[in-house]
C-alpha cells in the first residue's frame, strides 16, 4: 500500500515538474504576443509620461524622492539614448525637458543633471533635442540653486555661444562667471573672446590685458599675450592696407615698398610686427602680412571688426 | 486594571530582567521566522546595482548606490515593522501562549514593552547589517570620499527612529485588532504621516476657524513621518547622497519627538492590553 502511495506521489511530482516547465516555456511567447499587440495599437504613446508634474511626483514619493530622482534621471538618459526610436517620433525628445525638470525638482542638488541634461537639450538634432531654450531654463534652475557655481554659468554661456550664436550674451554670462570665487583664471579670457567676437572689442582687449597682468598661471598669461599681440597685428595690417589705398588714390598705384609710405609722410617709420620683424608686403595688392620669420604667435581671431576699424581710420585720415 | 497574576508581589529589581527575557525571546522568534532573509534580497539589490548602474546611467553611480541602499533599508525596515509588529501580540493571543506567559510572574506592561524592544532589536540588527552592506558596495565602487560613510550614520539613525514609530503603531493595533486590519491601519497612518505638513498648510488656508483648529490638532495628533525624512527642508537620503552636513540640534529634537510619540503609543498599547479579558 505504501509503495502505491509513494509511486502516486512520485507521478504527481513529475506531473507538476512538467507543468512548471510547460508554463515557464509558454510565458515568453505569450508575453511577446502581448507586446506585439501593444506595438500595433495606435493609442499607446511611446512618449507617455506618467506624471508630468514635478510637485506631484515629489509628494507621492513618500520620502524616497532621492531614489525617485535617480529613476527619472536613468529614464532621461535611456530616453535620450534611444536614438533609433527617437528618429521615428514626430517630435524627438518631446519629454526630455520634462524628465529633467522632474529629476531636478526631486533632487535639486544633482549637478550632473543640469550639466549633462542641458547639453542633451541644447545640441542640435539629430545629436540632441535641439531645444536650447529648454537648456537655458534647466541651467537657470541650477544657477538659482547653486548661485556660486561657475560651471553652470560656463555651460549657459556655451548654449548662447553655440546654439544661439549670441556671442555678446555668452560673453556677458562668462564674464559674470569669471567674477565668482571658484572660477578658473581662464574664464575671463573666454569671456573676452566671446565679447570681442560679438563686437565688444575694447571690453575684450581690457579683459585680456587684465588677465595678462593679474594671472598667476604662465599658460593663461601667454594665451592672453598672444591674443593681445594678434589683435595688434591685425590692426597694424589693416592700417597698412588703408594707407596703401590712400597712397594709390593719390599716385595711381600702390607703393612699391613700405618705406614709400614713410617718405610720403603717411608713416613715421617702416612698420614691423610686435616682435620687431618687418611685415611682408605685396605691391600689387597693397596688402601686408606677417613674415615667416616672425616671433609673434598669431592666433586667428575668430571675429572681424575690420570695417569698424577702417571707419575709425577714415575719420583720422580725412580726404 | 487587570495586571498579571501575582503582579503585586513582584520584585522591582527583576523588571529589567523580565523585559529583557521577553525581548530576547521575541528576537529569537523573529530569527526563527526567517526575518533576516530580507538581507539576501538586499544583498542582491546592492550587488546588481553596483554592476548595472554603470550601464544604465551617466555619472552619479555613488549617489545612486546610497539612494538605493538607504531606501532599501527604510522600505525593508518599514515592511518588517508593519508585518511583524501587527502580529507581535495578536499571535500570542491566537496561539494562546499569552496565557502561559501571563501565568508566570510577568506584568502585562512588561510583556508589551519586552515585545516592542525585541522587535526594535531585530530591526537594529537588520539595519546594522544593511548599512555595512551599503558601505561595502561603495567601497567596491570606489571614488567615494571617506566623509560620505560617516554621513550615512545620522540618516540610518533617523530611519531607525521612524521604524520605531511604525512598530509602535503596529503594536497598538496588534493589541485589539486582527493582523489584516492592523496592517491596513498602520499603513494608512504611515502614508498620512508623510502628508502631515499639508494639514498644517490647510489649517492656515481655510477660512473656517473650526476646520482650521481640527486640521491643526490632527497635525499634532497624527504621527509626522516627514520629520524623519526631511531635515532643513532637504530629504535626508538626498543629504547623505550628496555628503551634506546635518544639523545635530534638529536631530536631537527629532529624537525627542520620536521617543515621546513612541512612549505614548506603547502606553496606549499597554492600556488596551491591560484591559483585555483573557478567558
Amino acid at each position: 500500500m505504501s509503495g502505491l502511495v509513494a509511486a502516486t506521489s512520485r507521478y504527481r511530482l513529475w506531473f507538476f515538474a512538467a507543468a512548471l516547465l510547460l508554463c515557464a516555456a509558454a510565458i515568453k511567447p505569450a508575453q511577446d504576443r502581448v507586446d506585439a499587440g501593444l506595438a500595433r495599437s495606435p493609442s499607446i504613446d511611446p512618449d507617455l509620461l506618467y506624471f508630468a508634474s514635478p510637485g506631484a511626483v515629489k509628494s507621492l514619493s513618500l520620502g524616497y524622492q532621492s531614489l525617485v530622482a535617480d529613476l527619472y534621471w536613468i529614464r532621461a538618459v535611456q530616453y535620450y539614448g534611444r536614438r533609433e526610436e527617437a528618429a521615428r517620433r514626430q517630435v524627438r525628445y518631446k519629454n526630455l525637458a520634462a524628465l529633467l525638470d522632474i529629476t531636478t525638482t526631486l533632487d535639486p542638488e544633482m549637478m550632473d543633471v543640469y550639466r549633462a541634461g542641458s547639453s542633451f537639450l541644447a545640441e542640435p538634432e539629430p545629436i540632441g533635442a535641439g531645444q536650447p531654450e529648454e537648456a537655458l531654463k534647466l541651467l537657470d534652475k541650477g544657477i538659482a540653486f547653486y548661485p556660486d557655481e561657475w560651471r553652470l554659468c560656463f555651460d549657459k554661456g556655451f548654449v548662447y555661444f553655440l546654439a544661439f550664436k549670441d556671442f555678446n550674451q555668452a560673453g556677458r554670462v562668462w564674464l559674470e562667471a569669471s567674477r565668482m570665487k571658484s572660477a578658473p583664471p581662464w574664464m575671463e579670457g573666454l569671456a573676452a573672446m566671446a565679447l570681442s567676437r560679438g563686437g565688444a572689442v575694447e571690453t575684450a582687449r581690457a579683459l585680456w590685458e587684465r588677465q595678462y597682468q593679474n594671472s598667476a598661471s604662465r599658460e593663461v598669461k601667454e594665451n592672453a599675450k598672444n591674443h593681445l599681440l594678434s589683435m595688434q597685428v591685425d590692426e597694424m595690417l589693416w592700417t597698412i592696407e588703408f594707407l596703401a589705398g590712400k597712397y594709390a588714390e593719390k599716385h595711381g598705384r600702390y607703393p612699391a615698398r613700405l618705406d614709400e609710405l614713410v617718405h610720403a609722410g603717411y608713416l613715421k617709420a617702416v612698420p614691423a610686427d610686435p616682435s620687431g620683424v618687418p611685415f611682408d608686403y605685396d605691391p600689387h595688392s597693397g596688402k601686408a602680412g606677417l613674415s615667416a620669420g616672425t616671433k609673434v604667435r598669431y592666433l586667428k581671431v575668430p571675429y572681424d571688426y575690420r570695417e569698424a576699424f577702417r571707419q575709425k581710420l577714415a575719420s583720422l585720415f580725412p580726404r | 486594571m487587570k495586571w498579571g497574576p501575582g503582579g503585586m508581589g513582584h520584585r522591582g529589581s527583576d523588571v529589567p530582567m523580565r523585559i529583557l527575557a521577553i525581548a530576547r525571546n521575541t528576537f529569537r522568534e523573529n530569527i526563527r521566522d526567517k526575518i533576516l532573509y530580507n538581507l539576501i534580497l538586499f544583498a542582491l539589490i546592492m550587488i546588481l546595482s553596483s554592476i548595472a548602474l554603470g550601464q544604465l546611467t551617466l555619472g552619479l553611480e555613488s549617489k545612486m548606490i546610497i539612494d538605493l541602499g538607504l531606501t532599501s533599508v527604510s522600505v525593508f525596515g518599514t515592511l518588517i515593522a508593519i508585518f511583524i509588529g501587527i502580529s507581535l501580540v495578536y499571535k500570542e493571543m491566537e496561539k494562546r501562549t499569552v496565557y502561559a506567559l501571563l501565568a508566570k510572574p510577568v506584568h502585562r506592561w512588561e510583556f508589551i514593552v519586552g515585545k516592542y524592544l525585541g522587535l526594535l532589536f531585530t530591526l537594529l540588527v537588520n539595519l546594522a547589517i544593511m548599512t555595512i552592506g551599503i558601505a561595502l558596495t561603495l567601497l567596491y565602487q570606489g571614488g567615494t570620499e571617506p566623509g560620505t560613510y560617516v554621513r550615512l550614520l545620522p540618516v540610518v539613525y533617523l530611519i531607525y527612529l521612524s521604524l520605531a514609530l511604525t512598530t509602535a503603531l503596529a503594536l497598538v493595533f496588534s493589541t485589539f485588532s486582527t493582523p489584516a486590519l492592523s496592517a491596513l491601519f498602520t499603513l494608512f497612518l504611515w502614508i498620512i504621516g508623510h502628508f502631515n505638513a499639508d494639514l498644517l498648510q490647510f489649517a492656515t488656508l481655510t477660512r473656517s476657524a473650526t476646520i482650521g483648529w481640527v486640521a491643526k490638532s490632527l497635525y499634532y495628533v497624527l504621527p509626522n513621518f516627514s520629520n524623519f525624512t526631511t531635515l532643513d527642508s532637504r530629504n535626508i537620503i538626498q543629504g547623505a547622497a550628496h555628503a551634506l552636513p546635518m544639523d545635530a540640534g534638529v536631530i536631537l529634537w527629532i529624537t525627542a519627538y520620536g521617543l515621546l510619540y513612541c512612549g505614548g503609543l506603547v502606553a496606549v498599547a499597554i492600556l488596551v492590553f491591560s484591559r483585555r479579558d483573557f478567558k
